[in-house]
């Protein structure tokens, strides 16, 4: 890390200290009784306590495994329609209006019909997730790929490409820094959702131990969930950043 | 070897209108021959370059490379552009040697050959860098090493080295002319630079603007191998870049659209 660097990691982490003493500080000033607000160190060390309890890292599990598969199906489906949309006129055509009809639907809305359909288990949240992080992905790839500089694609092209093999050759590598830029919002999207629906309905998962929680007043409890999905949200932003590095060496720098 | 006969390309405009961007367009060019295309900008010079390639369809006429009608783009014909167009996700071997592995060269194979090219374009010890940590006229000729490692019969350079300074454009001007007195590849070379067409060509192809048609065609009857040095004091040389000058000067035919 540059010194730059280290300082504006340190500048970034005075915003979260400074939320974290407001909260101290209206547990202090007795806004809510500590029984409805817990103050945050009580909460910090609760976090703390579940890291070794093999129940809540079950749960936890849970929430990962739905929030992966979900998000990996979207990334299969959204890059190859992305792609194809981009590059096909026909299937662009195809395309456009559907997505610009579903893009806007509120995917937790969908999740009764969900429930009915495929059942209280992992499916109908996985299929949730997935709506939720399809459209960030495809709409980043679409645009990513339509942008590609003709150019890459007609050197190729005579240096004996064929026209499919550009699809995987160039524009597909050409699209990679907007298909990582639409993973990272679809991640978010993604712990978004995953914790709704656990919420909604579900007997495993963060979002029912925050739920769980709140109906037997433990109101320590109800916050360990929602430090623990933020945490993973930070995790797998920073995973997601290492992995841009990897992938995309040559390309110019950006935040 | 290149037969360019009555080609026109009209661009469709937004709104419906059309644009005549080059108009019956009739040209031939020997195998090894070096010719350029001069004009102002805006006159079709890359459109033409384009559908050579077999990038972009003409709306009337036809090309043939050696007889064949052109209907894509192929590795007889090797495009450098002013952009330079490398793959940013490649280092300078994995671009050098993208057309070898395309042939289906081994990679070990393939790599070995494309470090002897970038030593021939001066850029040893490069190989591991990727196009963003070079200079302008570095990646140019990262891409000429590019294009000549499919060894393509035709080389097409549409405006190779507007986008460099003027020392460095020198400089690869006459790398350029040494690697072509090598192995006298057929040539088609876009500029608007009149004493770049001059040193560089047999012949130079005038083009006029709106539409782009053909204005003159001039040879450039200066010995071989040139050198700058001695040319840029015959006056021949001179008179042939004063000719040139004048004609692209005179103003084009007003035909607006
Ligand atoms: N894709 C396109 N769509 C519409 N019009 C185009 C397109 N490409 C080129 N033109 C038009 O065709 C004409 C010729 O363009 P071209 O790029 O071939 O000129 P040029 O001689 O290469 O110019 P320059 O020296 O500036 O590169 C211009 O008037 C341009 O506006
Ligand atoms: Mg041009």
């Amino acid at each position: 890390m540059t010194a730059l660097a280290r300082n504006e990691a340190l500048i970034g982490a005075i915003p979260i200290l400074g939320l974290l003493l407001g909260w101290q500080a209206a547990v202090s000033a007795g806004v809510a009784p500590s029984a409805l607000l817990p103050s945050p160190v009580a909460v910090f060390g609760r976090v703390a306590q579940n890291l070794g309890d093999p129940d809540f890292l079950g749960h936890t599990a849970v929430t990962l495994y739905r929030l992966f598969v979900g998000f990996l199906i979207a990334l299969a489906i959204g890059v190859p329609l992305g792609l194809a949309g981009a590059t096909n006129r026909i299937a662009g055509a195809a395309l456009k209006p559907l997505v610009r009809v579903l893009a806007p639907v509120p995917k937790i809305a969908l999740y009764p019909a969900l429930i009915l359909s495929l059942g209280f288990d992992d499916a109908s949240k996985i299929v949730l997730v997935t709506a939720d992080a399809l459209f960030p992905i495809l709409l980043a790839t679409f645009q990513g790929a339509a942008m590609v500089e003709p150019k890459l694609v007609w050197s190729a092209r005579a240096a004996g490409t064929s026209p499919a093999g550009t699809l995987l050759k160039v524009i597909l590598p050409a699209t990679l820094p907007s298909i990582l830029t639409g993973s990272r919002i679809a991640l978010v999207v993604a712990c978004i959702v995953v914790f709704l629906a656990e919420m909604i309905t579900s007997t495993d998962g963060l979002g029912y131990l925050l739920v769980r929680a709140a109906r037997n007043f433990q109101t320590v409890d109800m916050f360990v969930p929602l430090i623990a999905i933020s945490a993973i949200g930070l995790l797998l932003n920073g995973a997601l950043a290492l992995t841009r590095k990897k992938l995309l060496v040559g390309f110019p720098e950006e935040d | 070897m290149i037969a360019i006969s009555g080609v026109t390309k009209t661009f469709q405009r937004r709104g419906g209108g059309t644009h005549l961007a080059i108009d019956s367009i009739d040209l031939q060019v020997a195998e090894g021959e070096f010719v350029s295309i001069l004009g102002p900008s805006g006159c079709g010079k890359s459109t033409l370059l384009y559908i050579v390639g077999g990038f972009v369809p003409p709306s009337r006429g036809s090309i043939t490379v050696s007889g064949r009608p052109v209907t894509g783009p192929g590795p007889d014909r090797g495009p450098v552009f002013q952009e330079f167009a490398l793959f940013p996700w490649k280092t300078v071997l994995g671009n050098v040697a993208y057309g070898l592995r395309e042939a289906g060269m081994r990679k070990r194979e393939a790599e070995r050959q494309a470090e002897a090219l970038i030593a021939r374009v001066g850029l040893k010890g490069y190989e591991s860098f990727y196009p963003k940590e070079l200079s302008g006229g570095m990646k140019q000729r990262v891409a000429i090493a590019r294009t000549l490692a499919y060894n393509p019969a035709i080389l097409l350079m549409d405006e190779p080295f507007g986008a460099l300074d003027a020392h460095t454009r020198v400089r690869l001007q006459n790398e350029l002319l040494e690697l072509w007195e090598r192995d006298r590849k057929t040539v088609l070379f876009v500029t608007h630079a009149v004493d770049e067409a001059v040193f560089l060509s047999d012949r130079v192809v005038v083009m006029s603007r709106q539409p782009g048609r053909i204005k003159a065609i001039v040879d450039i009857d200066l010995p071989r191998p040139r050198h700058r040095d001695e040319l840029l004091l015959q006056s021949r040389y001179q008179h042939l870049v004063i000719e040139l000058e004048r004609m692209i000067e005179d103003p084009p035919e007003e035909i607006r659209p």
